[in-house]
């Protein structure tokens, strides 16, 4: 950690460089420390320490980038001048509408002390504990460790001054029995939140229900996706449907159906990056405040989260989700929640006559973005349910499917619902588990 | 830097490694762009600093920083002995033991004639700005956006082994993505290539003629027939049919992925150890290799993130799997000796086992010979989506763009087009591979391929020809 103290410093010294033209300079450092074990041992082992500052420079609505990761003066005064000579190079920007002006941040406690301090001798000791478990059911125990420290920084010259320090405890396994595998997390701000036996016998029950697994035909089936599986499909409405620059480009099936009913009426959608449930961060790039953003409300298309460059095409504020050095995708929803609904999980398994559960997906993407088709495969833990009860363990298989669709068939939502992550890691979102009628699955694996 | 290495590895013994490698790295990178909707954009990125591994009773730490003064490297030595030691409580058997190495100094540069970085940013928008206008001048094409990389990479290894590297890798190219928008309906073509190489890399893409020609297609796109459904030939150019190397055997041949170190995240692979020398992977017409020696490749260097030559190895040879990709570590668990794919993106990472440049070798057909030999089929090109399962048998692939193929000749255009199959089935209906032709034979450079925790993304390329592939299931997911 540097230090709010250290790095408003470093930002006001930046800030400090900027003669005759507007500056925005951010900050963002992270230590983070990871271990990796496979196989029931530890292979690999790090902490990695490294801050990214980064200078935007706006001269005569042109604009100029620089990053540099040595915070010296020289190094400073260097990023500056690179910025400005790229944005003499840069053409207008007509849609800018120049940096923002200082909004009121909320504070919001989510620095951890016991994860920033967590020692590789910790990080040891829990992954010991998974593999011991495994050991003594004579399984394998895969998985990771990581445990970050973060500090998000901005200023501007029009006064805005933002800093944010943030802990995260990521856990996960993998457990090998056979042929078969089973998986748990955890995500939070506090690694002693995490109970690690609770995440070893989630994994290792997974693992050995019914061992042998079946062939099961492509095709329709009621589905149960657990939170882990559904983090991936939503992870696809986010990327390509819920930010303002695919709506304004056309790109998101939201352009054209925006205040229409897009989903089942039991669906909302909502991005939250000032709820504590979810890895809240209380501003975005720009230094902007966050904004609840109602994304679909009860099925009807509600809403899309803005920068400041979208925000003023549309002619609205920006809602603070502006992504990091104008990111690929424009502004995204980096804190979605669906909201939960009245069953159990137990209740959704009863409730189906045939169907399956699906643990979570490998390698999920979006082959068409504008329908938000998505395929990938399941992993760790597919299991067919009949009669009202798990019956087997089928061998993977291959969806392909479009979001707005499925979205528009979800039968039951559980009343709980947890912190979790994508496959990809792109988004960390808080959802509950769904059960979705007639869900497409378009191929099958030998395992 | 010379000196901060020699007194991190001198820290490290002190504090009881027994092994230990430093890297100082400096990546400095100058990214260019240019939108139709949008003003062109500059940007600098520079980011330096050392990694340092090291074994500790046989087991792995690995601690890294951007500064060099010395406090900051007895920090990083400190730190990263007792990380290992923290591992090695949960290490494997015995612990690691390294495949050998004798001492070795060494430099290497790409060759070049332009230094992409000293190529001024005004020159780079001005090429992009002719793109884009030649993009533009097609009806009914909405959006079109360009790029050009510019990409550095200056490293200093060494080695408790008495290796010691100075290498600077200089990647450069370009890409391109035109727009049409219709009711309901968006499609895209895109063009992207990169290459070990200087700016006349970029020089010789003819971008400005690329760019007209997909914006044609993109609007011929939103009129396109959906692509059918069913089985049928299948012939891919070249683009396509380096993803299909990339994920279903490149990926598959890493051999910390087939031993389940990537279990977690990346998935693990069908070519289990058992199958080596004697699984049939593709037809015979199926040569692999991995060639980190290739001119131009994006995956080419001159020796790896443990100081290790880079090489050309056989994966698979007439069909047959016969080897992977593979570390000082984990080849002596196969009896081998390291063929150098372990490699780290920038100083803070560690290396992992990577592709290097993995070819499909080139075949005895032409693309039109392939075409007029093909009495019913679907032509397909460029990626647009990819979904593997986390051991890289089944698959998903879908297309910007595709044609029907009629007696021989290419037919209507087709849209939304997607194949899917099974990785060793595939590859064993693969019946002719081009490249008979020296330009249909091209290593395309991929810049974004992901692995590991924290995840890096590594350059590597991808050595293709266009190729036919008998009875695919084609057009799924409409």
């Amino acid at each position: 950690m540097i230090g709010k103290e250290d790095v408003v410093k470093v930002l006001e010294k930046a800030v400090s460089l900027a003669k005759g033209f507007d500056l925005e300079v951010s900050l963002n450092a992270e230590d983070l420390s990871l271990t990796r074990f496979y196989e029931n041992h530890i292979h690999q082992n790090l902490r990695r320490q490294d801050h990214v500052l980064t200078v935007r420079v706006i001269k005569d609505r042109k604009i100029g980038v620089a990053q540099a990761n040595l915070l010296d003066d020289g190094s400073l005064r260097s990023a500056v001048m690179s910025a400005l000579e790229n944005a003499e190079v840069a053409g207008e920007e007509e849609d800018f509408p120049g940096l923002p002006k200082p909004q009121e941040i909320k504070e919001m406690a989510s620095y951890v002390p016991a994860t920033a301090s967590y020692r590789p001798a910790d990080r040891a000791e829990a992954c010991g504990i998974v593999i011991s478990m495994a050991k003594a059911k004579g399984l394998e125990a895969a998985g990771s460790f990581a445990t970050v420290a973060r500090e998000t920084a901005v200023a501007n010259t029009l006064g805005v001054r933002a800093y944010h320090a943030s802990t995260e405890a990521f856990f996960r396994c993998i457990v090998q029995s056979g042929p078969n595998t089973g998986y748990a997390d955890r995500l939070t701000r506090d690694v002693r939140e995490i109970t690690f036996e609770d995440v070893a016998r989630e994994a290792i029950e997974k693992a050995t229900l019914y061992p042998d697994a079946k062939d099961l035909p492509p095709g329709r089936y009621d589905t149960i996706f657990l939170e882990y599986a559904l983090a991936d499909l939503i992870r696809f409405l986010g990327m390509y449907s819920f930010g303002a620059e695919a709506k304004q480009q056309g790109r998101s099936f939201m352009a054209s159906r925006m205040g229409q009913k897009v989903m089942g009426g039991n669906i909302t959608i909502w991005d939250d990056g000032l709820d504590g449930r979810g890895l809240a961060v209380p501003f975005d790039s720009e230094g902007v405040p966050k904004k609840k953003v109602v994304l679909i409300d009860k099925g009807v298309a509600a809403g899309v989260v803005y920068d400041s460059r979208t925000a003023a095409k549309d002619g609205v504020k920006s809602t603070g989700h502006a992504g990091p050095s104008e990111g690929r995708f424009g502004p995204l929803p980096g804190n979605m929640f669906l909201a939960e609904g009245e069953s159990t999980l137990d209740e959704m398994i009863a409730n189906t006559s045939r169907g399956l559960l699906v643990t979570r997906f490998h390698y999920t993407h979006c082959p068409e973005p504008v329908r938000v088709i998505a395929t990938g495969t399941t992993r760790d833990g597919t299991f067919l349910i009949e009669g009202g009860r798990i019956v087997a363990r089928v061998k993977n298989l291959r969806f392909t499917e479009s979001m707005v669709e499925a979205f528009s068939r979800v039968e039951s939502i559980s009343k709980s619902s947890r912190l979790t992550r994508d496959w990809w890691g792109t988004f960390s979102s808080v959802l509950p588990a769904v059960k979705i009628k007639e869900f497409t699955f378009t191929g099958a694996t030998s395992f | 830097m010379i000196i901060e290495l020699e007194k991190a590895l001198g820290l490290a013994q002190k504090l009881g490694a027994e092994y230990a490698d430093a890297r100082y790295v400096t990546i400095t990178q100058a990214p260019v762009s240019v939108s139709s909707d949008g003003a062109p954009k500059a940007a600098h990125y520079k980011s330096s600093g050392l990694g340092l591994r090291v074994l500790v009773d046989g087991a792995w730490g690995f601690a890294a920083t951007p500064y060099l003064d010395p406090r900051s490297i007895e920090k990083v030595a400190d730190e990263a002995v007792r990380i290992a030691a923290a591992s090695a409580r949960h290490k494997r058997g015995d612990g690691v033991s390294l495949s050998p190495l004798p001492p070795i100094r060494a430099k290497r540069q790409t060759p070049h004639k332009k230094d992409p970085l000293l190529v001024k940013a005004e020159d780079k928008v001005r090429l992009l700005k002719e793109v884009l206008d030649r993009a533009k001048k097609v009806p009914g094409v909405t959006r079109a956006s360009a790029s050009i990389m510019s990409y550095k990479e200056e490293k200093e290894f060494m080695s408790t082994d008495g290796r010691r590297v100075e290498q600077t890798s200089i990647h450069t190219g370009a890409s391109l993505t035109v727009m049409a928008r219709g009711t309901g309906d968006v499609q895209s073509r895109s063009f992207s290539d990169y290459q070990d190489a200087g700016y006349e890399f970029v020089e010789s893409l003819d971008l400005a003629q690329k760019a007209e020609t997909l914006g044609e297609e993109a609007v011929a796109l939103l009129k396109a027939p959906v692509c059918p459904q069913g089985v049928t030939d299948l012939v891919m150019g070249g683009q396509m049919v380096a993803l299909q190397i990339h994920e279903s055997c490149g990926h598959p041949v890493e051999l910390d992925r087939v031993l389940g170190q990537e279990a977690t995240f990346a998935g693990t692979s069908f070519l289990t150890t058992d199958k080596k020398g004697n699984y049939r992977y593709g037809s015979p017409c199926v040569n692999i290799v991995a060639d980190a020696t290739a001119p131009g490749g994006l995956g080419t260097f001159g020796f790896d993130d443990e100081g290790v030559e880079a090489q050309r190895v056989d994966l698979v040879s007439e069909g047959v799997f016969v080897d992977y990709l593979t570390s000082r570590e984990l080849a002596p668990r196969l009896g081998q000796e390291s063929n150098g794919t372990m490699r780290a993106v920038g100083w803070n990472n560690i290396p992992l086992v990577r592709m290097t440049n993995i070819n499909l070798e080139p075949g005895d057909w032409t693309l039109k010979e392939i075409i007029k030999d093909t009495k019913e089929g679907v032509f397909v090109e460029t990626p647009k989506s990819w979904s593997l399962d986390d051991k890289r048998l089944n698959f998903h692939f879908g297309q910007e763009i595709a044609y029907e193929i009629k007696d021989g000749s290419l037919g209507k255009m087709l849209k939304n087009p997607a194949y899917t199959g099974v990785t060793p089935e595939f590859w064993g209906s693969c019946d002719a591979v081009a490249g008979k032709e020296k330009e249909e034979w091209l290593i395309w450079g991929t810049p974004g391929c992901a692995k590991g925790e924290p995840v890096q993304v590594i350059h590597v390329g991808h050595g293709a020809a266009p190729a036919r592939f008998r009875k695919v299931r084609v057009g799924v997911g409409e």
